[in-house]
C-alpha cells in the first residue's frame, strides 16, 4: 500500500477526526454543538455562528448524485492508470454534499440522481478514502 | 469619481518561443501609454495583474521593477493585485483608488503570462490544485476541466439542454475567434461536428470545449473620466460595478451555476450606470467554461433561467447574430492565458466601444456589461461601461 502515487488528502489537526473514522470505514460528519450546523469540509469554527463548540456524527453513507462526469483525459500522470474516473458530487442523507469517485460502476451506468453508498479504500495504513457505489 | 480606458495594448495569444516574459511586458506597457497619447511620465502609478504561475515575474511586477526599467519618473507607487482571473478588475478597482486620492491622474495596468515555456504537467498540476481544495477535492482526480464538467451536466439536466447544445456555445466563441487576430485560433472557426468529434475530455466538455494554454500579455492606461472627455478621445467609460462572491470550492456552492451572482452584480452595476441590460448593445463573459456563457445571460435577465444555451443554439449570439455576446472569444475562443483572459476581455470591450474591433465590431456599440472571474468562478465581477462620458 505504500506504493501508491497519487495525491493523498492533506490532513489538518481538525480534520483528524473525519479520517481516523474513515480509517475504521466510518463517514462522519462535523456538527456544531451550539446552531446544530452540520458542517462540510470540517473547520476549526462553524461557519454559520463561530461557535468552537465542535462535535461528530456519524453519517448513514447514503446519498445522491447531484452532479458527475466522466474524466477521460488531462488528469495527473498518477490518476493516468484509473481513466476513465468517475468524479461525482454525492448529496449524503444528512444534508452536505462530498466531492467523491463513484467506484464499482460502469461509466455508461452512471446516473444523476442515482441511490449510492460509501465504500472506503484503504489506500495507505494511514488513509482510507471514501468513495462511492452504487446501493444494493 | 468615474474612470476611464483611454489607452491599451495587446500582443497576440499565441505559443511563440521567441517571446519573453519582459519582452511582451514592455511591449504592450510602451504600446498603452503611446495609444493613449500621454508622455511615460505621466504614469502616476503602475498596478500589475499578477501573473499565474510566473513566480519570477510575480516578484518582479511586485517589487517595482517595471516603472524603473521604462523610467517613468512620474511614478509614485506601484503593487500587484491577484484575485487569479479576477486580478484585472482588481486592478481597475485599485486605479481608481489612486485617481480618487488625486495620487495619479494616469495608472498603467500591465499583464504578461507565458506558459508554453512550463512542463505540461506542472501546468495540469497547477490548474488542478490552484483553484481546487487539497484535502476534499484534488486526492479524487479533480480537474479544472473535471469540475467544470460537473457543472455543465448539471446544467444540462436542468435546463433541457442537449450535448450540440451546448457545443453551440464552442462554435460562436470559436467564430469570433476566428476573425480576430489576437486569437490563438484566428482564422481557424470550427463546425458543430468538430466539437463534437473532439475528444470527449471530461463529461460532457469534448476537448475543443476545454481551455488552450497560451501566452499572451497587454496593459490598460485609466484616467480620470473628466480628463479623458478633455481629451477627446474615444474612450471607454465606467458606469457602474457590482460584484459577488460566490463561494472558493466547486462543491461546496449553493448557487452552483453563479445565476444568482451574476444577476445581483449585473443589477448593481446597471443600477449604477442607470441603464437596464435592453440598453446593453454588447455582453462581455469571461466563464472560462461555455455553460457560464448561458447562465451569465439568465442571470443579466436577458433569457429566463435555464434558457440561456437557447440564443446561443440559435446562433444569435456568435458573428452576425442579433444578440452579440462574448466578442472576445473567452478563453475558448481565444486561448487561455492564466490571468490575462480578463485583460484581454477588458481590451475587447474598450476596441468595440471605440469601434475599433474590425469584422468582430458590434454595429453602434454605445454601452457593454462585462463580467469577470477568478479562481473556478469564485465571484462575478460586472461592469458597465459607455463609448461616451457619463
Amino acid at each position: 500500500m505504500s506504493d501508491y502515487k497519487k495525491p493523498l488528502p492533506k490532513i489538518q489537526p481538525y480534520s483528524q477526526a473525519f479520517w481516523d473514522a474513515a480509517k475504521s470505514h466510518q463517514l462522519v460528519i462535523q456538527t456544531c454543538s451550539d446552531c446544530d450546523a452540520r458542517i462540510f469540509f470540517p473547520r476549526q469554527q462553524c461557519p454559520k455562528c463561530w461557535s468552537e463548540n465542535l462535535d461528530w456524527m456519524k453519517a448513514s453513507g447514503k446519498g445522491e448524485i447531484y452532479a458527475f462526469s466522466v474524466t477521460y483525459e488531462g488528469v495527473e500522470q498518477p490518476f493516468a492508470d484509473d481513466l476513465p474516473i468517475i468524479l461525482a458530487w454525492v448529496d449524503l442523507e444528512e444534508g452536505i454534499r462530498m466531492q467523491t469517485n463513484i467506484v464499482d460502476c460502469d461509466p455508461d451506468d452512471v446516473s444523476i440522481g442515482m441511490q449510492v453508498e460509501v465504500t472506503f479504500q484503504d489506500v495507505t495504513d494511514e488513509i482510507s478514502l471514501p468513495f462511492f457505489r452504487p446501493a444494493k | 469619481m468615474s474612470i476611464a480606458i483611454i489607452g491599451v495594448a495587446e500582443v497576440p495569444t499565441a505559443r511563440d518561443p521567441d517571446r519573453t516574459r519582459w519582452g511582451i511586458l514592455r511591449e504592450v506597457c510602451m504600446g498603452a501609454v503611446r495609444d493613449a497619447g500621454i508622455d511615460k511620465n505621466d504614469v502616476g502609478a503602475v498596478i500589475s495583474v499578477n501573473p499565474m504561475a510566473q513566480p519570477d515575474l510575480a516578484l518582479d511586477m511586485a517589487l517595482g521593477r517595471i516603472p524603473e526599467v521604462l523610467g517613468m519618473e512620474g511614478c509614485k507607487d506601484i503593487c500587484v493585485v491577484n484575485a487569479g482571473g479576477a486580478s484585472t478588475t482588481n486592478a481597475l478597482r485599485m486605479a481608481k483608488y489612486f485617481i480618487d486620492n488625486n495620487q495619479a491622474d494616469y495608472v498603467l495596468i500591465p499583464h504578461t503570462t507565458i506558459q508554453s515555456d512550463i512542463p505540461n504537467e506542472t501546468l495540469i498540476n497547477f490548474f488542478a490544485t490552484a483553484p481546487l481544495d487539497p484535502q476534499w477535492e484534488y486526492p479524487y482526480g479533480v480537474t479544472f476541466n473535471g469540475a467544470m464538467g460537473l457543472i455543465t451536466n448539471r446544467y444540462m439536466h436542468d435546463s433541457g439542454a442537449t450535448m450540440e447544445d451546448m457545443a453551440a456555445v464552442t462554435v460562436a466563441l470559436r467564430g469570433w475567434g476566428a476573425l480576430d487576430e489576437m486569437s490563438i485560433f484566428h482564422g481557424k472557426p470550427v463546425t458543430l461536428d468538430d466539437v463534437m468529434n473532439s475528444r470527449m475530455v471530461s463529461t460532457p466538455l469534448h476537448s475543443k470545449e476545454c481551455n488552450f494554454l497560451a501566452d499572451g500579455g497587454g496593459a490598460l492606461l485609466v484616467t480620470r473620466s473628466d480628463i479623458a472627455r478633455e481629451m477627446g478621445k474615444p474612450a471607454a467609460y465606467e458606469y457602474g460595478h457590482g460584484t459577488r462572491f460566490t463561494g472558493a470550492t466547486p462543491v461546496l456552492r449553493s448557487d452552483v451555476y453563479f445565476t444568482k451572482a451574476y444577476r445581483e452584480s449585473s443589477q448593481d452595476a446597471l443600477k449604477g450606470a442607470g441603464l437596464s441590460i435592453d440598453d446593453m448593445d454588447l455582453r462581455q463573459i469571461y466563464g472560462a467554461y461555455p455553460f457560464t456563457q448561458c447562465t451569465a445571460l439568465e442571470g443579466y435577465g436577458v433569457v429566463p433561467e435555464g434558457d440561456g444555451y437557447k440564443p446561443w443554439a440559435e446562433g444569435r449570439c456568435g458573428p452576425g447574430g442579433d444578440l452579440p455576446c462574448t466578442t472576445m472569444g473567452d478563453a475558448t475562443g481565444r486561448g487561455h492565458t492564466g490571468s490575462g483572459v480578463s485583460m484581454a476581455f477588458y481590451i475587447d470591450t474598450v476596441r468595440q466601444l471605440r469601434g475599433e474591433a474590425g469584422r468582430r465590431q458590434v454595429k453602434d456599440c454605445e454601452h457593454a456589461i462585462i463580467s469577470t472571474s477568478g479562481g473556478s468562478v469564485m465571484n462575478t465581477c460586472t461592469t458597465v461601461f459607455g463609448r461616451s462620458p457619463k
